[in-house]
Parts: structure tokens; sequence; C-alpha cells
């Protein structure tokens, strides 16, 4: 087991690594003068100034000094200063944070609510009339752009119901029924197309534990129906369908960024994208970065997870 | 990392025996797969329009007129836009964009990424190690971000969008090809034809390539709806397809924006195109995979 | 006999009390106007930024030292009301200008306000030598050219002394764009936070989603403000500024709005107020004249005539907008071009014959069929800039331009226009005071860094300094017309047409200022008052 966890955590140092290189890359990939970029409302550049912005940005030194000085920071935690705000990155990302953990945490439960009892009734009725709709469901579930379905359940809910939740965030400490009045939908519409996913996996990896020997051997012996589905496949079941979550995470992020834009969310995702069109090219860095980390994080404590759930993983020789 | 991968195929393909089987090999298909072939269907359609959106289209997709945000109707099949833009057209011309971006950034991940695969799998050691590695990497980020961020450094663009949706495949195709080039290495006739002299690179071509075609398939028509959704995104945000192209991506960013309102239409239509054709590609995706590769079955 | 007289007194009374006008309603105190702005602002700090979204979301904090009037719609000399000023004067025939200011008046950490403050905001913003701070962005260093020099004798006495007459420097300073900034307060912090002496104070201010001011109950006029805050709250989405406003989370909307949206918003609540208003911003085409082929007059008067403005009003326009030169169009524009003249311009009359001419002009040029001429038009990625240019392209298209669009990010765009690193532009200009001086100083003069066009002609240059000094005000005007005659003659920039401005709110948001020339001027929701 602890060979395994060292080698997990060696690999996760050395993704993030390697992603820090290539968001590096990416983002001098751009043309043109970040400064001049910077200054956009006047294009009236003072020269003196623009030295000095270059010189605090560190521009004028050689580009393997400026990606050092950028890892310092990270190993800092330090998330640098948005230009087009003018004030340190952080303050503009933390109350933005819960809004996007939230929706995230809520898309989560509501993909495995419906992804998990689905995927086992597929499996269970395989080839059957239900499965088809199942997977069918499912399949469309992926095959929405996440966005578009947000804005139908809009015009739905919106002209239809009435439904208008509140324009600026509530925190659930202070009003919890507005709070979630406010983020049920936009979940629902990111959750869906998580479920899908889950549905899936939960399916597949119910068959594959569903042939198993001893399982026919328990319907053989006359224990079938719902008992033996649920309690022995499940347990065995359960170990993929939480690595997929891992890969979940990464998954949710994108259908995080499209889902806040359109209803409206103060989250984090939305400020990526937000600074993207702001052209707040350090933030962008720092911002997908953070991303980065958090999904790192995230499959790290997922395959830490199924380390301490495989019997496999748990009692290999070291 | 985790050990199952969404959309990996990670097991070794079955090499497919020498006799086919008698009888029609498509209506096999259809009767065993219905779902599949429904897929299929809906590909064709979206290839067919896209082929001949000049026939199919009844107006000038980019000609602007004074009949703005007119519901739909004899005239316009499926109405007009805030500039008086017919709606169907600008869809049939779309499938054009979605088909481009979709089939030129999966042609080039999968190619590129299964260069990588072939040659890290073949290689083996440390270059295979190595590659793996940025594999790994380059898969972690979510799929939209990376796209984000290159479409954001490079500006938005036909060729920018293309290149910026292919990259999240690269590692997804290497990672594939390189397990099947693994499982096939070490199968006796190919140590028998390298015993026999032939060169690396023959070897490679004649032997181990066209037995990696199967998950090749599978994995190009997954990723076809992929890209297409990824499109849609990047151009939704504004950072994908710009005009005068008609994105149907980047018309749902602009009704959504100002006139959903006062016509739903221009939401619903564009968004189902893009769902289709998605779908499509997926039902027969899925197909594909239970044909080619058996042993998945179920997934 | 008493029965009679009593009768006869309540008679009276009626035929008095139905007579008599109806009490106005008197102003209630309380309540939160909640608005939508334009979009987020990219700063807090107007003398540093150019958009509508700074200005329109500051001014509840700041003062100026004169203002314009809020009820009054049309803004002029005539409409201008002391704010931190209390009275001023004109000396030596418009050559200085003198204001004494109020005494009573306290910033919002408490500190007194003085002269000093004023010398430095104005010597800041006119790039004095010696002023005690420097703007990194300036773009209306040019409004103060003419000033020599700024005096405060004494802390509640300020002049300005110029090196010629300019009778509109009196407008400028009531512009949205004008207000005095703290001397003690580093011009840094005020990008991020507001200290002013206007009648709000800053509550909170969250980037991308809202500025929030509550009441300043130390205001300097006494029994102001009536509303106990105001909040600007972001909302990207314009069918979701339209829902908010009708679910009554909002009080006002319409910044932004086309017809169409107000439309949309009234159909589903039709107790909504909606105003229409012109406005003073213009949809213009910015047209490289350094770039050739465009520094063929032909040519450009070709894309002028292409580009049919009957087109324009029906279609990215949705019927609503007026027609005119550089200056506002009249009656609600001061300076506007006359009506009959303006149906004389290029673009206006009939569209078959004009694109012909245009055709015609392009072959003179040397383009035609087996020769198009290839032309990039540039413009904002942003929705009301590229419906716009949709529309344009396709206009050229007709007369055989081979024109493409191209979008370019708000970050990128004014550095580009500024280097001239384009063929022709779509572009949308709002300027700050319906003025002359304003107007065709930032836009036409040589060298301006507003003037994207690249036009430079000595001639104007002095027509404009001429008119800057006319004090007879028909005089004045028959020179700016000469000089906007002759920019549309030149094709110094395409005028498409004026849009127009709403706004759509509750009845019970009283008091809430439009001006027909200007969109500026009139966030201060110092008299604005909410029934409810």
């Amino acid at each position: 087991m602890r060979g395994y966890v060292t080698k997990r955590l060696l690999i996760a140092v050395v993704t993030l690594v390697g992603m820090s290189m290539v968001i590096f890359v990416l983002m001098r990939l751009a043309p043109g003068n970040i400064v001049d970029i910077l200054f956009e409302s006047a294009g009236y550049v003072d020269q003196a100034d623009k030295k000095q912005l270059e010189r605090e940005l560190g521009v004028d030194r050689p580009l393997v000094v400026q990606y050092a000085r950028w890892m310092g920071e990270v190993a800092r935690g330090d998330l640098g200063k948005s230009y087009r705000y003018d004030m340190p990155a952080w303050k503009i990302i933390k109350p933005r944070l819960p809004v996007t953990l939230e929706l995230a945490f809520l898309a989560l439960l509501f993909s495995i609510l419906l992804g998990v009892p689905f995927g086992v009734l597929s499996a269970a009725r395989q080839d059957r009339p239900l499965d088809y709709v199942l997977r069918v469901l499912s399949l469309a579930g992926l095959s929405m752009p996440a966005f578009w379905l947000g804005m139908i359940i809009i015009l739905v809910f919106v002209r239809s119901l009435g439904w208008m939740p509140s324009i600026t965030y509530v925190s659930p400490l202070v009003d919890l029924k507005a709070n979630l009045w406010q983020f049920a939908v936009p979940a629902l519409a990111v959750g869906y197309r998580s479920s899908a996913l889950i549905m899936r996996i939960t399916r597949s990896a119910m068959l594959e534990v569903l042939r198993e020997d001893y399982i026919r051997t328990a319907w053989a012996k006359g224990q079938r129906g719902t008992l033996v589905v649920w309690r022995h496949a499940l347990k065995n079941a359960s170990l993929p369908v939480i690595t997929v979550i891992g890969i979940e995470f990464a998954f949710l992020i994108g259908g995080l960024v499209v889902t806040e834009t359109v209803f409206n969310l103060p989250g984090v995702a939305r400020y990526l994208v937000d600074a993207i069109q702001l052209r707040d090219y350090p933030v962008v860095q720092n911002l997908t970065m953070f991303i980065a980390v958090v999904v790192v994080l995230a499959n790290l404590a997922v395959d830490l997870l199924y380390a301490w759930a495989d019997p496999r993983i748990k009692y290999e020789k070291a | 990392m985790a050990q199952v991968r969404a959309f990996d195929v990670v097991t070794a393909p079955q090499i497919l025996p020498a006799e086919r089987p008698r009888g029609s090999t498509l209506g096999r298909f259809i009767r065993k797969k219905p779902l599949g072939a429904a897929g299929g269907f809906l590909v064709l359609v979206l290839v067919a329009t896209a082929l001949l959106a000049g026939v199919l289209a009844t107006h000038d997709p980019v000609r602007t007129s004074g009949t703005v945000l007119v519901a739909p109707g004899a005239d316009h099949w499926l109405g007009t836009d805030n500039l008086g833009r017919d709606l169907y057209s600008r869809i049939v011309h779309g499938s054009r964009i979605s088909l481009l971006v979709g089939l030129a950034s999966t042609l080039m991940g999968t190619v590129v990424g299964g260069l990588i695969g072939l040659l890290s799998g073949y290689a083996g050691g440390k270059t295979d190690l190595l590659s793996q590695r940025v594999m790994d990497i380059m898969q972690a980020l979510p799929i939209l971000v990376l796209a984000l961020v290159l479409a954001a450094a490079l500006g938005p663009s036909l060729t920018n969008a293309i290149v910026a949706i292919s990259i999240p495949i690269v590692p997804r195709a290497a990672r594939i090809i390189r397990a099947s080039v693994l499982a096939i290495r070490e199968l006796t006739y190919v140590e028998s034809a390298r015993a026999l002299g032939a060169r690396h690179v023959r070897v490679a071509l004649r032997h181990i390539l066209p037995n990696t075609m199967g998950p090749f398939i599978v994995l190009a028509t997954a990723q076809l709806g992929g890209s297409i959704l990824v499109e849609a995104a990047l151009s939704f945000l504004g950072l994908g397809i710009p005009e005068p192209y008609p994105s149907w991506g980047r018309m749902l960013s602009i009704a959504a924006a100002e006139y959903a309102e006062k016509a739903p239409w221009l939401v619903i239509w564009p968004g189902l195109a893009i769902s289709l054709a998605v779908f499509g590609t997926n039902l027969l995706g899925d197909a594909l995979r239970d044909t080619l590769d058996p042993r998945l079955r179920g997934s | 006999m008493r029965a009679i007289a009593l009768a006869l007194l309540l008679a009276a009374s009626l035929i008095v009390g139905l007579t008599l006008p109806a009490p106005a309603q008197a102003p209630k105190y309380g309540g939160v106007l909640t608005v939508h702005p334009l979009t987020a602002p990219p700063s807090l700090s107007p003398h540093e930024e150019s958009t509508i979204a700074t200005v329109q979301q500051v001014s509840a904090c700041y003062s100026n030292l004169i203002y314009f009037d809020p009820p009054k719609r049309q803004e002029s000399l005539e409409t201008v009301i002391p704010e931190l000023a209390e009275k001023w004067s004109w000396q030596d025939n418009y050559r200085n200008l003198v204001f004494l200011l109020r005494r009573d008046v306290k910033w919002h950490d408490g500190k007194p306000f003085t002269s000093r403050d004023v010398k430095y905001t104005f010597d800041m913003v006119r790039g004095a030598a010696d002023a005690d701070a420097k703007l990194r962005i300036n773009p209306r260093k040019l409004w103060y050219e003419n000033v020599e020099a700024i005096e405060a004798p004494d802390p509640h006495t300020v002049v300005f002394r110029l090196k010629r007459p300019q009778p509109s420097l009196l407008l400028l300073l009531a512009s949205g764009y004008s207000p005095i900034y703290p001397a003690h307060v580093p011009l840094a912090d005020l990008k991020t936070t507001c200290v002013g002496t206007g009648p709000y104070k800053l509550k909170e201010y969250r980037p991308g989603e809202f500025v929030e001011y509550v009441k300043n109950p130390d205001y300097f006029v006494k029994g102001r403000p009536y509303l106990d805050g105001v909040k600007w709250i972001h909302i990207k989405d314009r069918s979701t500024q339209i829902a908010a406003l009708q679910a009554g989370q909002l009080e006002v909307g319409g910044s932004g709005w086309n017809k169409a949206n107000a439309e949309t918003a009234k159909k589903g609540k039709p107790e909504l107020i909606v105003t229409e208003n012109d406005s003073n911003v213009n949809d213009n085409v910015l047209v490289n004249f350094k770039r050739a082929p465009l520094n063929n007059a032909r040519v450009r008067r070709a894309i002028n005539l292409a580009l049919d403005r009957k087109a324009y009003l029906v279609g990215p326009r949705l019927g609503a907008a007026t027609f005119g030169g550089a200056m506002q169009p009249r009656p609600t524009g001061v300076w506007g071009l006359p009506p009959a003249e303006v149906a004389t311009l290029p673009g206006m009359g009939d569209p078959v014959k004009q694109k012909a001419e245009a055709r015609t002009l392009l072959a003179a040029a040397g383009f035609g069929a087996g020769n198009p001429m290839k032309l990039t038009v540039s413009t904002r990625a942003l929705s009301i800039y590229v419906d716009t240019a949709s529309w344009m392209v396709d206009q050229l298209r007709q007369v055989g331009i081979d024109a493409v669009l191209e979008q370019i990010e708000t970050g990128v765009w004014h550095p580009k226009m500024t280097r001239l690193d384009f063929q022709v532009a779509l572009n949308l200009t709002g300027t700050a005071v319906d003025d002359p001086d304003a107007m065709l100083f930032e836009n036409f003069r040589c060298g301006s860094q507003r003037n994207f066009s690249g036009y430079c002609s000595e001639e104007i240059d002095r027509l404009m300094v001429e008119q800057s000094q006319t004090l007879d005000r028909a005089k004045r005007l028959k020179l700016v017309n000469e000089i906007d005659r002759r920019l549309q003659a030149d094709g110094a920039r395409l005028i498409l047409g004026w849009g127009k401005q709403y706004a759509v709110h509750w009845p019970r948001v009283k008091a809430y200022p439009q001006h027909e020339n200007s969109i500026f001027n009139v966030s201060r929701f110092q008299d604005t008052w909410l029934d409810k």
C-alpha cells in the first residue's frame, strides 16, 4: 500500500510541474505585448510607465527566469495580481469560491443520485427495453451542450413557471431556502450531464461483476432478485465508480464554466472566462494553475480512496 | 492516475479472424445494433447537409435584411435572427463548419496522438515513460479549460479553433494506440517478421497499424462528437469561430444574450442541431465499439 | 341666511380646490435603488477610463464643481447648476473662470474639501509639469489643453487661467467625466475604491459582481439624498437583465438596451415605464486615411454611399435611430446640421442609385468584378458592435467589395485603433458632453489620441480653435456646421446614425433622470426617490 501511495504522490507532483510548463507556454503564445494589452482604455501609454510595468511583470527577463519566478509564487500560494481590476487576485477569487464549490458539490450529488441507481437498473435489465431507454437518455445528456441545456431550462422555468432566483449570491448561512432555490436548477443542469457518465460506468462495472462466477452461483442457488444484485454486485462495482468521480471532476469543471455564465452565478469558473475576455493574462495563468492543482488533488484523493478500498492494493507487497 | 477512464479502451483489441462470416455486414449491423444504425443515419444526414448546404439552404446565410426576429413561417422555415438572416440557412451552412472543425481537429488529434502512441509503444523504455507522463499531464486538464486558454492565447479564428480543440484529443489517442501496440508487439508473427529481418518501420506499418484500426475508428467517432461540443462551447464564450462563418455555438451565444424571450426559436434550433449531430456520433461510436471489440460489450 | 353663507363658502372652496393644481407628491425617504450597468467597470476611476460603465457606476459617489440639472432633459449652458462651486463667473472676456466654492463640504473620510483638491485634480488631468499626481492613462487631456494655469488663492476660491477664450470649458467641467478627486488619497487607491463628496458612500465593490453604495449622512445638500442606497448589479446576459427587472429584483433597467429589449420587458410587465430618448452615442466607421486604398477620396465616398442608412435603421437599429453629421442631430442635439442638409449626406438617399454610384467610383479607382477591393472590417467582439458590423459587411459585398469581418477583443481594441492597425473599423462613439469642444478636439484634431482615423487637416484645426473662442452662439453654430460639413465630405469618420437610449423602470421610481443629449451625466441620483 505504501508503495502505491508514494508512487501516486510522486506522479501527482510531476503532473503538476508538467502542467505548469504547459500553461506557461500556452500563455506566452499570445501575440502582442502584454503591457499594451493591459493599457487598453486610451491606448495612451507613457514609455516610462510601460517600462516600470514590464519590470513589475518581469517580462523583460528571460523566459526561464520568468518561469522560476512564477513557480516560486505558486509554491507560496500567491495567486498574483489582477491587472484589470488592480487588486490581488485572491481578493476577487475568495468570495467566488463558495459559489463554485457549492455548485460543484450539488452537481456531483445530483449526478451520483441519478447515475448510480439508473446504472444499476440498466445493468439488471440488460438489453431489455428499460436498458435501451436509460442508455438513450444518458447518451442524450452527454450529447447536449451544457450551456444549451441551461438555456432551455431557463426558457422553460423563467418563461413558463416564473422561476427567478436572486441575481446576487445568497449565502446558505444567511438564507438556506433562497440559496437552494438559486442553486438547484443550475446544479441539475450540470449534474444531468455528469450523471450520464456515472450511469454508463456503473452499468459496465455492474455487468462485469454480474458475470462473475460467484454471482452466477448465487443465482443458480435461487438467491435471485434485488438482494443479490444490490449487496454483492454493488459493493464490488463501487471501485470503478469511485475512480470515475475523479475523472468527473475534470469533466465537471468544463460544465461549471458555461453553467455559471448562463445562470449568472458569480463563481470562480466564470471569472476565468471573464479574465480571458478582459485579457487579464496574469490572472488567467494563475487561475488555470489553480484549477489544475484542484483537479490533480481531486484525482489523488480518489486514487488514495481507491487504494484504501481495493484489497488487492491494500495488501500488496511493497 | 486512476485505473479506469471513461472513454478509454485500455485493453488490446481482438485480432479478427481471417474468415469473414457470410451475409451483408451492413444488414447484420442494422439488425443487431439498431441504436448504432440510427446514429449512423444521423451522421449521414449531417454529412449530407454539409456537402449539399448550397442546395438545401433557402437563403444566403450571411445576407442581412430588414425582416428581423420573424417567427418560423412559410418564407423563413425556422424564422430569422436579429439581423434578418434566415435561421434555417444558417443552421444548414453551420453544419459545414461543425463538421469541418470536428473532423479536422479529430483527425489532427488522432493522427498526432496516434503517431506518438505508436512511437511510444514500439520504442519502449525511457521514451515510453516520458511520453506517457506528458500524455498524462495533457489529459489531466479539463478539455474546455485547455481549449479556452489556447484559444485565448491564439485568438479567435478558424485555424486556431481547430488547433485548440485537437490538442486535448492527442493524449487520448496516444494512450489507445500505445495499448494496442504493446499488445501486438509481443505476438509471435511480429517477432518472426523481425527475425526475418524486416525493418522496424515496415513492421510497424504492415503489422501493427492495421490492427489498431479498430480502436482508432472507435476513438475517432467518439471524439468527433466531443470536438463538436467543445467548438460550440468555445464559440458560445466568444473564443471560437468568428464571423462571418455561421457557427451553431455562436448563434446560441448571441441569441441567449439578447433575444431568448422574444425569439425562442433562435435558442431551440441551433442547440438541437448540435445535440442531434453529437448524439448521432455517440450512438454510432458506441455501436462500433461493441462490434469491433466485443470484449467491451456492455460498457 | 347662515345656511346660504355656508353653502356659498362650500361652493367657493370647492371651486378653488378644483382649479388649484394638485400638490406635487412629497418625496419619501428610504429604499435602495437596484440597477444594472452597461457592463462591469474596468476600474472605479473616471479620469482614467473612457467608458460609460465607469462613469455611471461612480457618479453617485463623487461631486463636480458644477453639474447638469437632472430634471432638464436637454443639457446646455443654461442647465448648469452649482455643486461644489456656489458661484462662478467669467472674467476678462472668457479668459479666466473663477469659482467660489462651498465651505461646508467634507470628504467621505471626514477631511474637509478645499480648493487644493480642485487644483490637484485638474493639474493632474491636464498633465501639468508640476502636478502632484500623474495619470497613467489620460484620455481627456486634450479637453484642458487651453488651460494655462490653475490657481487656488484661498481655500475656497479656484481660478482657471486660459490661453484663449473658451466658453465651453464650463460644460466640460460639468460632465460626469470631470469629478473632483481628493488630494489626500493616493491615486492608485481610487481605481478600486471611491472617496468622494457625493450623496452616496461606497459600501462594497466586488469586481464583476456589484458596486454598492449607502447614503452619505453628511452630504452637503441638506435633506438629500432620499434613497438609503444604490446598488449597481452586473448582469452579463440581456435576457436575465430583463427577467430580473420584471421580477422586481431590479428597480431600473435599460442600460445598453435596444428597442426590442424594452418592448420585451414591457410586454411581460405592462406596469413598467419605458422612456425612449435620443442619445449622444453614434455608430460610425473609422476609415484609416493612411492605408491604401482608403487614402483615395473616391474609395471613401464609395464606402459611404454603399452603406444604406435606411437599411441600417430597420436592421441593426430596429427602427430606433436618428441621422446627422459629427454633432448630435437636432432638435435634441444643440449643434447638429440642419435636417434638410442631413438628408443629402451620402448613404441617406435612394440605395439603388447610391450603390450604383459607389460601383462607378470604385471602378474609377481601379476596382471591379475582375479586381474586387479586399477590405477587412474590424470591430470589437461585443454583440452591439458585431451585429452592426455584420450588416456593414453585407452592404459592402453588395457593391462588389470583398469584405470580411474581424473581431477584436476589448483588451486589444484601443491600442490597435491608436496604432492605426486596421483598414476600416466599426466603432461606437459617445461623447460626454454635447459640445463641439469635446467632440471635435477629441476625435478630429491632428494628433489627438482618440483621432482613430489619422485624419489631419490644418484648416479644420484652425476652424476648431476659432469656434472654441467664438462667443456669439449663432456665429459659433455656423462655424461648427461648416466644420461638420467638411468632415462629412472628407469622409473622416462615416457617421451611420445616432442610436436611442432606453430607461425602463417601475412606477415607484420617481425623478429618475434621463437626458436627451447625454448618457454620461445623469447617474448621481441625488434627487431620485422610491415611492414604496
